[in-house]
């Protein structure tokens, strides 16, 4: 535990430090543009609500990344289980009235159920036909794209839009603020715990990880590969499809072009980085969250362009898994040392 | 004294615990073919990788014809006239043989170019001198495994390397091929060459090295002039186990158990398998396994006990035949149904028998997360944790595993302490059989012993037990009785106290009984 913390604080210092020297190759200061980075995205409750509310989609998709790795299944749907989860939401929700409270627990079920329906036929196509989910969700992911896209430009275009997108949807399905805070953040918990709950404490979730770790191992231990397979690709699937449901239901109201943005690969991005933990994706989607954040309010009153923090998201990725197996083997190496000075002792 | 190399004193540890090399020091004299012998994980290969600078060294010292040396890295040790072919040949199929060889050492002719004649030249001088009987213009993807490894070895001689290591070098050649590489190595040698080379079969240590040097668990047992000893011998010093035959010879008393033991809980009948490429893996094996027996299945490896298993525990699916655990039949049942009735130990704990990644806590529930009642809460959705742990204490002090913590990684125990926890795990299930592969391959000696211990304590609960061994001193220890495979058919049932360790080899080679020798009986 300790040394994941280590090497996450150490991979964001040395992160920040080279993405200083980059900005200082570029001619800007670094430290008025991270003072103002992270004056946009922590300091006071706006931007802080803001970063929060940003960093939904990117948790769950990281949650969604962390548990698929680590339990095996190569889901790398996410993109598409995002914007299905989406589209389904606000499908239903054009056309769907209900009181409040019950309109936003059925399209956030609904943004779910597309989610795993989604992820679940590349699980149904491996189990029929041994097609490999790490082909089939990434083709997947193409077919939701242009799927999606047709859809709001032509059966559920906004006719008095400019742009691609749907109408609003019903505003009872809206999720809005609390004290400051999107009500999102509540499903953002709830699915937070309930994940951790499922990986930790159930059988199932000791079963998906066993056979993450050693699927031979668990198959003759009696575990249900295929079952299992399955269920974790639902399970995932589930919550790509709810960070694409939330995503409209807090934010726009409705499918714009280009909603799915980049959320759901940063969130494979956050997988790796935490090394498919499901803590280390909740602290990592906060943080890139508020570099992502924090850029657009630092490009208002600095030089430095936004895309600053793609750069730093890609270095803080890469500082953060070299030095972790570096670590591992520089820590391994000391031991052997121990070891063999002992032998010549 | 004419000593060309000398290793001293050199420790070698993979990181981040296993000692691979420990505490060897050994010369080699010029003009000698020097064996390295020893089983599997000897250390005879990474020794050999130390001097040739492809491994970096812990401790000791390294001298060439006196003075000390450090190879960084193996381009280091060839110009210091030391060079290595390894197990696998590494070669350019698509080039010629001659290109192979000067490979990253081309003469050089106009503007950097290839001097296709001078190398030719060089290459076809070097054949005809050593008498390698290549053509330097065949296609290295055309020609044998036995003539690619005459190219390895001409690449070295092209290099003017002068001692020459071999890693297992027949491992890859036909039997026939054997004697014309060993007369090309001797013919090396007469030309003042220097060859270590590393085998595991004694018959081609004695004939051809001039001394022997044997390792076992890293240590090195002896050097020896191979004119006086013989295989026995090695053996001997390779295995090392004399102690564990006398302790155990002493805890298992065949004759007080009851002869056939109790009633019959696994039995196998008519079991024929086929592999995917066709080929016939398990023939018509029958066989039966009583209460409070334990039957040892003998067989050199590949003879179908792979399959044997796998058909049992669930792996793959037999032709025909059944396989009856206390009167179900269990063929076709899923391996959780299986696992209700069969303990399993396999024969590779990282890959089968565990995850070396996860908590040992995490290892020792399996199989009992579903089968016992205790570790469910919740109408079985929970897994109860708290249970685990004391479960995970309970074999811990029963089965003697010494452990820092409950949740520390399986993989950062000793492998005997790995085993007792794979061991345990699987007795602790109340199964009436017990299928054991290998339960003691790669251990210690003294982890051996606890084993061999364990295994007849439950012979003792009229447990029936199936153990699958390639150390036939094993299976003469604490079997009553020998199953031979040979070619995936039973050649042999036999009762343990009327056979001998000699005929059961032969079975195992032949297939057949080995003819009587007694001249009292063929007059």
């Amino acid at each position: 535990m300790s040394r994941k913390a280590i090497t996450g604080a150490a991979g964001i210092v040395i992160a920040l430090v080279i993405g200083a020297l980059i900005m200082l190759a570029q001619g800007f200061r670094p430290v008025p543009t991270y003072q103002a980075l992270f004056q946009f995205s922590l300091v006071g409750l706006a931007p802080l609500a803001t970063t929060i509310k940003n960093s939904v989609p990117l948790i769950l998709t990281g949650l969604s990344a962390s548990i698929a790795f680590a339990s095996g299944p190569v889901n790398l749907g996410q993109p598409g289980q995002l914007v299905m989860g989406a589209l389904s939401a606000t499908a239903v929700g054009l056309v769907l009235h209900l009181p409040p409270g019950l309109e936003i627990l059925a399209l956030v079920l609904l943004a779910m159920t597309a989610g795993a329906l989604w992820s679940g036929l590349a699980a149904f196509l491996r189990m029929a036909f041994g097609m490999s989910e790490f082909i089939v969700t990434l083709m997947l992911n193409m077919i939701a794209d242009f799927f999606t896209a047709w859809v709001i430009a032509f059966p559920l275009m906004d006719t008095k839009a400019y742009s691609p997108m749907t109408p609003q949807i019903a505003s009872t399905g809206w999720i809005r603020d609390i004290g400051g805070f999107n009500g999102s953040i509540f499903f953002l918990l709830a699915a937070v715990l309930i994940s951790w709950f499922v990986f930790r404490r159930w059988k199932a979730g000791y079963e998906w990880r066993l056979s993450g770790q050693n699927s031979l191992f668990a198959r003759l231990g009696g575990c249900d590969i295929n079952r299992n397979f399955v269920a974790v690709m639902l399970f995932t699937g589930a919550l790509a499809g709810l960070a694409g449901g939330l995503v409209v239901m807090a934010g726009p109201h409705r499918f714009l072009k280009g909603l799915g943005a980049n959320y759901a690969w940063d969130g494979v991005m956050i997988a790796i980085v935490a090394n498919n933990g499901l803590i280390g994706a909740v602290l990592y989607g906060l943080f890139f969250s508020a570099i992502q954040t924090g850029a657009l309010g630092m490009e208002l009153i600095t030089d430095v362009p936004s895309e600053i923090s793609q750069v730093l998201q890609a270095v803080l990725v890469l500082v953060i898994v070299a030095g972790r197996k570096y670590l591992g083997a520089v820590l391994d190496r000391m031991e052997a040392r121990r070891k063999a000075a002992e032998r010549a002792a | 004294m004419n000593e060309l190399i000398r290793l001293e004193s050199i420790v070698k540890v993979y990181p981040p615990n296993v000692v691979a090399v420990d505490d060897v020091t050994v010369s080699f004299q010029k003009g000698e073919i020097h064996a390295i012998v020893g089983e599997n994980g000897a250390g005879k290969s990474t020794l050999m990788k130390v001097l040739y600078g492809l491994v970096p060294h812990d401790g000791g010292r390294i001298f060439v014809e006196g003075r000390q040396k450090h190879f960084r890295q193996p381009a280091e040790a060839i110009a210091a006239g030391i060079g290595m072919v390894h197990q696998e040949i590494l070669l350019v199929h698509q080039y010629r043989v001659w290109e192979n060889i000067v490979l990253g050492q081309e003469p050089r002719g106009w503007f950097g170019s290839t001097d296709v004649k001078e190398a030719r030249r060089a290459v076809g001088q070097k054949i005809e001198e050593f008498q390698f009987n290549l053509d330097p213009d065949a296609l290295v993807g055309d020609i044998s495994v036995a003539a690619r490894q005459k190219v390895e070895i001409l690449k070295l001689l092209y290099r003017n390397v002068s001692i020459l290591i071999l890693d297992e070098p027949t491992a890859v050649l036909a039997p026939q091929e054997v004697p014309q590489l060993f007369s090309e190595l001797r013919r090396l040698r007469g030309k003042g060459h220097t060859i270590l080379f590393i085998s595991h079969r004694l018959d081609e240590v004695v004939s051809l090295s001039d001394r022997i040097t044997v390792m076992r668990r890293g240590k090195k047992v002896s050097t020896v002039d191979s004119a006086a000893t013989d295989k026995r011998e090695l053996a001997r010093m390779m295995v090392g186990r004399e102690v564990v035959l006398t302790s155990q010879r002493a805890a298992h008393s065949p004759g007080t158990a009851q002869p056939c033991g109790g009633r019959p809980v696994c039995e196998i009948r008519d079991l024929s398998f086929t592999d995917s490429d066709g080929l016939v893996r398990l023939s018509r094996v029958s066989l039966r396994v009583r209460a409070g027996e334990i039957v040892g299945v003998a067989g050199v490896e590949g003879n179908g006990q792979l399959e044997l298993v796998n058909t049992i525990i669930g792996l793959f699916r037999p032709d025909t035949g059944q396989i009856l655990i206390n009167g179900t039949d269990v063929t076709r049942l899923p391996i959780i149904q299986r696992r209700r009735l069969i303990s399993f130990v396999p024969q590779d704990r990282g890959t089968m028998g565990g995850s070396l990644s996860a908590p040992i806590m995490e290892n020792v529930i399996m199989t009992h997360h579903r089968l016992d009642r205790r570790f469910s809460q919740w109408k079985g959705l929970l897994l109860n944790y708290r249970f685990a742990r004391r479960f995970t204490d309970e074999l811990r002090d029963r089965f003697s595993v010494s452990m820092s913590s409950k949740l520390a990684p399986l993989g950062s125990l000793s492998g005997g302490n790995q085993q007792k926890v794979v061991l345990g795990r699987e007795l602790l299930l109340d199964s009436p059989f017990v299928l054991l592969d290998q339960p003691t391959r790669g251990l210690d000696v003294g982890s051996i012993e606890y084993v061999h211990q364990q295994v007849l304590r439950i012979r003792g609960e009229e447990r029936a037990v199936l153990l699958i061994s390639a150390d036939l001193e094993e299976l003469f220890l604490i079997a009553d009785r020998i199953v031979v495979l040979h070619r995936g058919e039973v050649a042999a049932d036999l009762a343990v106290e009327e056979t001998t360790v000699e005929q059961v080899g032969y079975l195992m080679l032949e297939g057949r009984p080995q003819p009587a020798q007694q001249p009292a009986e063929s007059p």
